[in-house]
């Protein structure tokens, strides 16, 4: 029988913790990417010259390369990786096309003010096969975009310059309050660095894309300082 | 890079509005902001040669009809005998020096130059800087002016041999080093930082009259990262890095001279040019079929030619020789991307994909997701942190150029790093803390990473009545492993001293550390597999302190103890962080329930005042008094 006790005993709420809201938005994008049909690859954040700069077609005078930019180690032998496409060199390398990868991870950059970190979250994809071309790239532009922001979002494509891809690309959205926002880089895979990853560039082209977690998660949830992400504060995490 | 809208459309036929001509900029990949009549333009690294009106002008021929009737010194140069040597032509494949000496000099400035100016807000040096200045801005050839007298007898451009100090035109000094790129004179001084900065021994002065101005092509890889080694702003550096145009010395001579003749008489002209190794001009195969194949385009070969004559390329028996300023064109997918740009990205039309199959295998184990979700259904919250510390361990990786001298070396473990957010959330009144964070740590011969999840607690187990006075610990967390099936055996409990820890708390730190590697297992299954939120608006949290009150009632009508209950945990107001019922016991002697009610006030834009706290309790109690067979006892 129950006691006076049990009967007005106020429900036991437990507190149900949080997954970093950064590894929500992260792995949100990957399940979904991957469902779309990219094999997900992983790799060190601690890298190589050659794969993080020399494979992709980023020469020596460029200055992501230099010591303001990058962090190296050990007398420059190795640095932390600056970006997640030498995960997909590696896959590239690995494995012959047709393929399709993505990767996401910490990436470090020598930076570190208001809207800038040493450390923040990519996530890359690239698709090798025959006869892709910047109409496909488009189509899956659209259908990630669309994926992340719904199917109304309004979308536009800019001329840019990464020295792995050929045309390049970075793209935009209209937010709410008329403001064209950069949300992704973009391109068509530069022949160099198919044919330094063994992929014969006169047989397959590749699309390739990348975009930052920390700059998703501050639009998807309204976050406006990135350092918020990493103070560790419990009611800041608590809320995800 | 600042340009003005006036300076660009005085030379477009068309005439097009702000708005059409940023449309147009845009579409070419040249974006910026406006601000009044001022483009802000944030060129692509590889657009060194649009680093100018005359470079964007080129671009913009694309959709304007543009006016190129510049007018140019027509005379033929008196040779100038300047003893002057290369020690370093590989960087500096080549150099022309004009000197030029004027009557009088100008006290007031053309309508073009006055416009430069002011339309820029820019402030004037002397003449012949300003020339130089305007003409850089013009057609993106930095060149340098040396007072004449101070270099009469020659120069040398070499890699400096030892250590100099030397001061800028702007009064900086600097302290180079061997094999730094320099101009020095006769008396092996340094005169001017190559690229970069000319140095003040031989500047211009307002009543310079006589000048020899220096315009030269640097290979970028000698300019690049220099001007920030040395914490300087340099136009020049970051045109030089950039790559500038090396058939274009004499164009931009006769352009400074035009200038100067506009404003005053000249009494000598003399030109010197060198060039120390032959510029290849880079030329690709014409082919309309490759362009259409990287675009997915049917564009006509007609079109893709006409798009490339209007961005200066000429095409000779289905060659593209290429222009000698457009340093980042050498291969047909640069070709495509010239004409995707004349053509608009956003016309270029969207072709569905297909997608192949593949083996899916994990990168996470489904032990170390097992092991999360457990966390997160106890409580705890994920952190991450950067992997920079200022612990150094035996087998510690040390950054070469860190970011903070004090934190040079890469973590070997997650304690420290979840220790600092532990009294990071202790300094903010967090009374109840469970952190858990998992990452690659990179140790000296460790190949090639160790995956490790840290957590670490301190606290009450719970903000309930049967957790609050229960304290984290490492029983608590064994117990909450352990229901799991961890491979639990080898597991190190740590109890984390508070010695040298500088919070009031005094509660017990545990910290645990596992490997997630192919032997670790966890078998936990949760009831509720957490999903992945990206739909959640964040609320901005108070950075002020918080205000805590605990009501505790005595209810003698049972009836009641749930209305209660509601009322209070349902209150909301914005200044309530949050509110939790922290004790409940039945009193069997006096035949009432006890029930403890905890109130957290936060005020977002101050510290919470006593008189903000009152005044929410006294709506409380108000309330709450209505109830029958409910007291606060003490309470008058």
């Amino acid at each position: 029988m129950s006691s006076v006790k049990d009967i007005n005993s106020p429900r036991v709420v437990r507190t149900i913790g949080s997954i970093h809201p950064i590894n929500q938005t992260k792995d949100y994008i990957m399940d979904s990417l991957s469902m779309m049909g990219f094999e997900i690859i992983d790799g060190p954040e601690l890298e190589t010259e050659e794969y993080n700069f020399d494979m992709l077609n980023i020469k020596h005078s460029h200055p992501a390369r230099q010591m303001h930019d990058t962090f190296y180690v050990n007398n420059k032998s190795s640095l932390l990786r600056t970006h997640t496409s030498p995960v997909q060199v590696r896959g590239m390398l690995e494995k012959k096309p047709p393929l399709a990868f993505i990767s996401g991870g910490k990436v470090y950059r020598k930076d570190d003010d208001a809207t800038h970190l040493p450390m923040f979250h990519q996530i890359e994809g690239i698709y090798v096969s025959k006869d892709v071309n910047f109409s496909n790239l488009k189509y899956l532009i659209y259908k990630i975009v669309f994926m992340l922001f719904g199917k109304e979002t309004k979308i536009r494509f800019r001329p840019s310059y990464f020295p792995f891809t050929e045309p390049s690309a970075e793209v935009d959205i209209l937010s709410e309050d008329g403001k064209w926002l950069e949300i992704l880089g973009c391109g068509i895979v530069n022949p160099i660095v198919l044919n330094n990853c063994k992929i014969d560039s006169n047989k397959f082209s590749g699309l390739a894309f990348g975009l930052g977690v920390e700059r998703i998660a501050m639009l998807k949830y309204g976050v406006n300082d990135i350092r918020d992400f990493y103070k560790s504060n419990l009611d800041f995490l608590k809320q995800f | 890079m600042k340009i003005s809208y006036k300076h660009l459309v005085e030379r477009i036929k068309d005439k097009p509005n702000i708005q059409d001509l940023s449309n147009k900029l845009l579409q070419l990949g040249h974006e910026h902001e406006i601000d009044g009549d001022i483009f802000d333009i944030e060129l692509t690294p590889n657009r060194g040669d649009c680093l100018s009106i005359n470079g964007l002008l080129r671009d913009l021929n694309l959709f304007y009809c543009i006016n190129d009737s510049v007018k140019l010194f027509q005379n033929n140069f008196n040779k100038f005998n300047f003893d002057f040597t290369n020690n370093a032509k590989k960087d500096c494949p080549k150099i022309s020096f004009l000197k030029i000496q004027i009557e009088e000099i100008p006290e007031s400035y053309n309508q073009e130059m006055e416009s430069y100016f002011s339309e820029l807000s820019l402030k004037k040096n002397n003449f012949f800087t300003d020339v130089s200045n305007y003409i850089s801005y013009e057609t993106g050839q930095p060149t340098h002016c040396y007072e004449a007298s101070k270099i009469s007898d020659g120069i040398r451009l070499e890699y400096l041999k030892s250590n100099q100090s030397f001061k800028t035109l702007h009064d900086k000094s600097i302290e180079l080093k061997e094999g730094d790129l320099v101009f020095i004179n006769k008396n092996n001084e340094v005169i001017n930082l190559a690229g970069i900065i000319g140095g003040e021994s031989t500047s211009c002065k307002k009543n310079t009259n006589y000048v020899i101005v220096e315009c030269a092509y640097f290979n970028p890889e000698a300019i690049t990262g220099k001007a920030i080694k040395f914490a300087l702003q340099s136009e020049a550096a970051h045109k030089f890095e950039r790559g500038v145009d090396p058939s274009c010395h004499e164009y931009v001579f006769r352009r400074f001279i035009q200038i100067i003749e506009e404003h005053t008489n000249i009494t000598n002209i003399e030109m010197f040019s060198e060039t120390y190794s032959k510029f290849k001009r880079n030329t690709v195969q014409f082919c309309d079929q490759s362009i259409n194949k990287i675009l997915g385009t049917k564009l006509s070969k007609e079109e893709c030619e006409k798009y490339l004559k209007n961005l200066g390329f000429s095409i000779n028996e289905m060659m593209i020789n290429i222009p000698s300023f457009r340093h980042d064109i050498s291969s047909e997918n640069d070709i495509a991307e010239e004409i995707a740009r004349a053509l608009g990205y956003n016309n270029i039309e969207q072709k569905s994909l297909d997608f192949f199959s593949f083996d899916k295998k994990n990168v996470v184990s489904t032990s170390e997701i097992n092991l999360k979700n457990l966390l997160i259904d106890n409580g705890f919250n994920e952190v991450i942190n950067d992997p920079f510390t200022a612990i150094k361990e035996k087998t510690s990786i040390e950054i070469d150029n860190p970011l903070d001298i004090n934190r040079r070396y890469m973590r070997t473990n997650l304690k420290n790093s979840l220790l600092d957010n532990l009294i990071y959330n202790e300094k903010r009144q967090q009374d109840s803390i469970k952190l858990f964070e998992i990452s690659d740590v990179y140790k000296k011969s460790l190949s090639p990473k160790k995956r490790l999840i840290g957590i670490i607690i301190s606290g009450r187990v719970d903000k309930n009545h049967q957790d609050f006075t229960k304290k984290l610990d490492t029983k608590y967390l064994s117990n909450i492993l352990n229901v799991s099936d961890i491979n639990s055996s080898d597991l190190k409990y740590e109890v984390i001293s508070r010695t040298n820890i500088d919070t009031q708390s005094k509660n017990i730190i545990t910290y645990l550390e596992i490997e997630l590697g192919d032997s670790f297992v966890c078998n936990y299954l949760t009831d509720t597999p957490k999903q992945n939120k990206i739909d959640i608006t964040y609320i901005p949290i108070s950075s002020f302190p918080s205000s805590t009150r605990d009501l505790s009632y005595a209810v003698k009508e049972f009836s009641n103890c749930k209305p209660l209950q509601d009322y209070i945990l349902n209150f909301s107001h914005e200044l309530l962080k949050e509110s939790y019922i922290f004790d409940y016991f039945y009193n069997k002697k006096n035949d009432e329930i006890k029930i403890g009610f905890r109130l957290v006030f936060q005020s977002k834009i101050s510290t919470i005042t006593e008189a903000q706290v009152n005044e929410l309790i006294g709506i409380i109690l108000e309330e709450t008094k209505k109830l029958s067979g409910i007291s606060i006892p003490g309470l008058k």
